[in-house]
């Protein structure tokens, strides 16, 4: 009798392909209920700002005066749900200048998508740049770039951002560049913790002693592994900015009209909250959605890359 | 300059005083007579280094010193010649010119009576903005400032006591809040439903509504010194853009109408031989590419986000003339401005592009419209007037007989069409909102409803919502419509526009008779009436009153911010008034 003995080196410790941080994180992102539910309103949500045109019974800035026999603030009118065949088909009624409020919802996605990505984009790179250089330097650098940021952080956000687009003047690409502002002091701040924390590693240490250039180590070695929170911290910081932006817009200061903006639209129709409801139930629908998306996703992702957490 | 003013000023009050106690009347009503006799003594002194002269006539009985301000000459350029006392309960104003609409604009609240002893004690500001002396059948009980403005009745009024033991005034910019309040049975009163809510009060029992005759105008606006607008031709391109049927039949109320020149037609000056431009885009749209204008013409359209008789969906409407002029090629972006900045920058003819704004009427006369807006003293918001325009209404302004004046404002509104200064878009109908047991409920055409008249069911409070909190309440200096409603309770003017049917009433004056051609007035005054602090109202209280608004250097002349519009738009101009700024 003799047993067949495997030799050690041909056992497996260690799976073949390790996986990374990210692969880890997504395996556990897809194990959780609520980031998948807030991914897949994100996926609709991306599909509908896509096809937009496809999907829009009407041209979402083109009154329907003399072209279809309707009236301002008509409630939602949908054949297949009783509404008589006669009466012009739309699904979430007409506004106050006319308009087929489905299809301006819908177009509502593209720029709420916009504004929020964008002006969370705008504000890591500027944020991060400047978290990176004050937590690599360090010093007087650091004093410096730190206190403007904590001047940024002593107004309240929304009314700096207010005071910022007062300043350039309303419209959709002050308000992104106004909240984009506002939102630069979190990430630089989340970034120079990062960095503070992973230049004292061995690596960055061994670098130094190489002679690699101190950018070089700044923007090719600890950057990219600083990268976590920032991630978590945008997803949750575009539902922010989508607020915000609906605020703005709200108060006149965001989307000029006739763009189809959520908060503009609930904003101009607010005083027919009890005479047409519609109006201001389906913009805030599409608001509370897509801010849920995103909060649900950020949430998951939090939970998937921080290491502190147990699983 | 000013100290040497005051000084004397402060002597000849000094002296009075004295002649005053010298002379001892035996009567026992001085209190208001005795002060009212130093405004004069302070007029006197004020203003003898100018071009008018002032007299303290012999007092007739010994008691009373009627007061008097004349100007030298008419060269100054306003209204008024002179205004004197004649006796205790008769004034005389004297005119430069004959003004067939002097009563309607003696009534209007702007020229409200002060006792002239409290204009003295207040010395024409300070507390006599936010703490009124009127005659009026209520009287202030306090003000939180921000939160609501209560006023209690006047026992000592001289007419039917207030039916209610308070009057309280709140107010919200929001339609929705204000329908909201009434509906719960919080407010008996708001002023300005929206309307997209007139049928949800007139279906509901508990609520009543009272429209208003449109006697208002919105129009878009240019200022011809701004390029293309300098081009008749591009205005009259623009005049025909605009569907106005559209308009006000989508965003506009019932009781609106379409506006076929700036006058609503329920005033004197509508004239229906003229009709505006038919609405022709393509014809437009010629004329506008012919003019160079198109293609790619840029252009902003500004307005205030507040909603006025005239315009009660401003954001809706103006999304609408967007659309219209998007459908001849121009692109109009939006420009919502805060309400003072936005009238300023109008007023100062600072605006660039095209402006939507409107006007309510004051009192019912062509004056109120046309000399405002097209008359040699109007704003810059238009660019420089019309002389053609301005003779025909100075002809219109001083011809006597409503015959006579017709004419001249055919012509006028057949000009104002010609040059197309602005386009007159819609007479806004609105209304006013009451609990169904609200007895006496009305809608005044000017909205300046009398609450003593109303009866809310029993209840000793009756509460009035509106879109904004008063400014102040002395109303000779203010001119915005929410300040005016709460003045016209506390304050009273010697003539009164009748409830309802607006028509020029007896107040303070029981009657009032001009010359024949209609440069002199005499106002016969009512006798027993007391102010709120007990004072005996007289024939110098009216002098002071008028002396405070009219001689621009009368230590008086001071009001909140000093600007006294409604004066010179009313009056056409100060007495002594400082030469314009550079």
């Amino acid at each position: 009798m003799s047993v067949a003995t495997t030799p050690i080196d041909k056992m497996q410790l260690a799976s073949p392909n390790p996986r990374s941080l990210w692969q880890n994180a997504l395996r556990y992102i897809f194990r959780q209920r609520s980031a998948i539910v807030g991914m897949i309103i994100l996926g609709i949500l991306i599909l509908i700002a896509l096809l937009a045109p496809v999907l829009a019974t009407h041209d979402p800035i083109k009154t329907l005066i003399g072209v279809e026999d309707v009236k301002k603030r008509e409630p939602p009118c949908i054949h297949i749900l009783g509404c008589p065949a006669d009466k012009p088909q739309h699904f979430f009624g007409t506004d106050g200048n006319i308009r087929d409020l489905y299809s301006r919802v819908l177009y509502g996605a593209r720029l709420s998508l916009i504004v929020g990505i964008f002006s969370v984009a705008f504000a890591i790179v500027i944020g991060a740049f400047f978290g990176a250089i004050a937590g690599y330097l360090g010093g007087w650098t650091d004093n410096v770039i730190m206190r403007v940021m904590d001047v940024l952080l002593a107004f309240p956000s929304l009314i700096l951002a207010i005071a910022i687009v007062t300043v350039l003047g309303p419209g959709l690409s002050n308000t992104l560049f106004a909240i984009g502002i506002v939102s630069i002091p979190g990430y630089a701040r989340i970034t120079r913790a990062s960095v503070l924390s992973i230049k004292e590693l061995d690596y960055v240490t061994a670098d130094r002693a190489l002679g690699v250039p101190a950018m070089r180590i700044l923007f090719y070695h600890i950057l990219p592994n600083a990268l976590t929170p920032l991630v978590v911290q945008a997803t949750l910081g575009i539902a922010g900015a989508i607020l915000s932006a609906a605020a703005l817009s709200f108060l006149g200061l965001g989307a000029q009209p006739p763009t189809p903006e959520w908060g503009a639209m609930i904003g101009q129709e607010r005083n027919q909250v009890f005479t047409a409801p519609h109006l201001i139930f389906f913009p805030g629908v599409a608001l509370i959605l897509t801010v849920l998306g995103f909060n649900l996703l950020g949430d998951g992702l939090r939970d998937a890359l921080d290491p502190r957490f147990n699983r | 300059m000013f100290k040497s003013i005051r000084r004397s000023w402060l002597n000849g009050l000094a002296v009075v005083g004295l002649l005053l106690a010298a002379c001892a009347p035996a009567a026992p009503t001085t209190g208001s007579q005795a002060p009212a006799t130093a405004t004069t003594a302070s007029a006197s002194t004020e203003v003898t280094t100018t071009e008018t002269t002032t007299t303290t006539a012999a007092a007739p009985t010994g008691e009373f010193k009627p007061m008097s301000l004349a100007a030298e000459s008419c060269d100054y350029g306003g209204e008024f010649k002179s205004i004197e006392a004649v006796d205790a309960l008769t004034v005389k104003m004297t005119l430069c010119f004959p003004d067939p609409a002097f009563p309607s604009k003696v009534a209007f609240s702007s020229n409200g009576i002060n006792d002239a002893d409290y204009l003295e004690k207040t010395g024409g500001g300070g507390d006599l903005i936010e703490h009124p002396n009127g005659t009026g059948p209520y009287m202030l009980s306090e003000w939180k400032r921000g939160d609501e403005l209560v006023l209690k009745r006047f026992d000592g009024y001289w007419g039917e006591k207030a039916k209610t033991e308070n009057l309280i005034f709140r107010w919200s910019a929001e339609s929705a809040q204000r329908l909201v309040e009434l509906q719960a049975g919080t407010v008996d009163s708001i002023d300005n439903p929206g309307p997209d809510d007139f049928a949800t009060i007139e279906g509901d029992a508990n609520l009543q509504l009272k429209t208003r005759l449109s006697q208002n105008v919105l129009y878009m606006g240019w200022n011809r010194s701004y390029a293309p607008f300098d081009n008749e031709k591009v205005r009259q391109a623009f005049a025909m853009a605009i569907d106005k049927d559209r308009l006000v039949k989508n965003f506009y109320p019932p009781g609106s109408s379409v506006a076929t020149q700036f006058m609503p037609p329920s005033l004197f000056g509508f004239t229906k031989e003229v009709d505006w431009y038919k609405y022709d885009p393509e014809q437009a749209k010629k004329l506008l590419t012919e003019a160079g204008v198109l293609p790619g013409f840029q252009t902003t359209l500004a307005y205030r986000d507040v909603v006025r008789g005239y315009f009660p969906n401003p954001g809706t409407i103006a999304q609408d003339i967007q659309a219209q002029l998007a459908a001849i090629g121009v692109d109009a972006k939006i420009e919502v401005m805060e309400s003072g900045a936005f009238l300023d920058a109008a007023a100062q003819g600072q605006l660039k592009g095209l402006f939507l704004l409107g006007w309510g009427a004051d009192y019912p006369d062509a004056t109120n419209f046309l000399d405002v807006h097209f008359g040699p003293g109007a704003s810059k918001s238009f660019g420089p007037g019309f002389e053609d325009i301005w003779e025909q209404l100075k002809g219109g302004a001083t011809h006597a007989t409503a015959e006579e004046r017709y004419p001249f404002y055919v012509k006028a509104n057949e000009l104002i069409k010609e040059h197309a200064p602005m386009i007159p878009i819609a007479h806004g109908g609105n209304a006013i909102a009451y609990k169904a047991d609200v007895e006496g409920a009305y809608a005044s055409a000017v909205g300046a409803e009398q609450f003593a008249l109303m009866n809310p069911g029993g209840r000793d409070t009756f509460i009035f919502m509106q879109n904004a909190e008063p400014i102040s309440i002395y109303c000779a200096d203010e001119t915005d419509g929410e300040t005016l409603r709460a003045c016209e309770q506390v304050m009273q003017s010697l003539l009164s526009f009748a409830p309802g049917t607006g028509e020029v009433s007896p107040a303070l004056a029981t009657e009032w008779s001009a010359n024949a051609d209609l440069t002199e007035w005499t106002f016969k005054l009512r006798d027993g009436v007391k102010f709120h602090n007990g004072a005996t109202f007289d024939a110098n209280d009216v002098v002071t009153s008028y002396v405070a608004q009219w001689d621009a250097k009368s230590p008086l002349h001071k009001g909140r911010a000093g600007d006294f519009t409604y004066f010179t738009s009313l009056f056409t101009a100060f007495l002594n008034a400082p030469p314009a700024k550079q």
